[in-house]
């Protein structure tokens, strides 16, 4: 760890939130995002990224992760550091995240002409992120960290 | 939306102001989830954003190291926030809180209004003092079923 890092830790300030596994509480984790970018000073449209890739994330937690379980929870911790936004939300599902679900690349055009409409959450998130990571939490489960880096 | 089965939220933040808003906004956002109005809103939004800021300021005597737990559960139309801060400084149960009037007449400081507003906007509020030694300002809103259906 360079001296950097140690700085930037020591200085990060962490939010943490619980929610439940049901749909429609993704809402509050984009608005507790959004009222934490705004502080930092993101530009709208970053904002508005921010919000739907935390948005996507927290679904995909709930959905795939929790299967919609109520009792189980999402955690997402918000980490302030200096010039960046560190996202993390993480499920308590004891499966992982197929390699090949993390690498698809929808195709619009197959999309028209299949039913399953969905299956653009991890790819919105990388385009609209700065860094996306993959990896199971220290305490299980699925966990994705995301970065947004404040432009000056 | 209109949920009749409990469910439950856990916000925490370092003590630190300014960052009550993001518990605030968070709640707020629950707060419509299940129901509430515009006007109801505004007056859970403004009591919890003091009821942090009493936690910041006094509880943890804004040691950013020490943290500011919400705790929020909807169940039965009952809106429960309980704010928990660590108790470092005791709120005084037994003095009455100055008037807006003698605040205005000179005869206290401008600020302090903090308790009197969470008292005057929740439905119901109380302090406990935890076993842990914390404190918890728990706050109180009932949402009207029979004006959403």
């Amino acid at each position: 760890m360079n001296n950097d890092v140690t700085r930037a830790e020591q200085s990060e300030k962490i939010i943490e939130l619980r929610l439940p596994s049901k749909l429609g509480y993704e809402r509050v984790a984009m608005d507790a995002a959004s009222t934490l970018a705004n502080k930092m000073g993101f530009h709208r449209d970053r904002v508005d990224a921010l919000k739907t890739a935390i948005a996507e994330a927290v679904t995909n937690a709930i959905e795939h992760g929790n299967q919609h379980n109520e009792t189980m929870k999402v955690v997402v911790l918000l980490t302030v550091r200096e010039g960046e936004l560190i996202i993390s939300v993480t499920d308590q599902s004891d499966q992982s995240i197929p390699p090949e679900v993390l690498a698809r690349i929808p195709k619009i055009d197959e999309k028209f002409t299949e039913d399953d409409k969905g299956g653009w959450g991890i790819w919105l998130i990388r385009e609209l992120m700065d860094e996306v990571e993959f990896k199971t939490a220290p305490t299980g489960g699925n966990q994705i960290r995301m970065v947004i880096h404040l432009e000056q | 939306m209109i949920m009749s089965h409990s469910t439950q939220i856990h916000i925490s933040f370092p003590s630190v102001l300014g960052y009550e808003k993001v518990a605030r906004d968070a709640v707020a956002s629950f707060a419509k989830f299940v129901g509430f109005d515009s006007h109801r809103l505004e007056d859970i939004k403004t009591a919890l954003g003091e009821a942090c800021i009493n936690a910041i300021e006094h509880g943890n005597l804004l040691n950013a190291d020490l943290r500011v737990h919400v705790l929020c559960t909807y169940e039965h139309n009952r809106f429960l926030v309980k704010v928990f801060d660590q108790g470092l400084k005791d709120y005084n149960k037994a003095t009455k809180p100055i008037s807006i009037e003698e605040k205005v007449a000179g005869l206290g400081t401008l600020r302090g209004m903090g308790l009197m507003i969470i008292t005057e906007l929740a439905d119901e509020s109380a302090f406990f003092d935890e076993s842990d030694g914390s404190s918890c300002l728990q706050l109180t809103w009932y949402c009207d079923l029979a004006s959403k259906t």
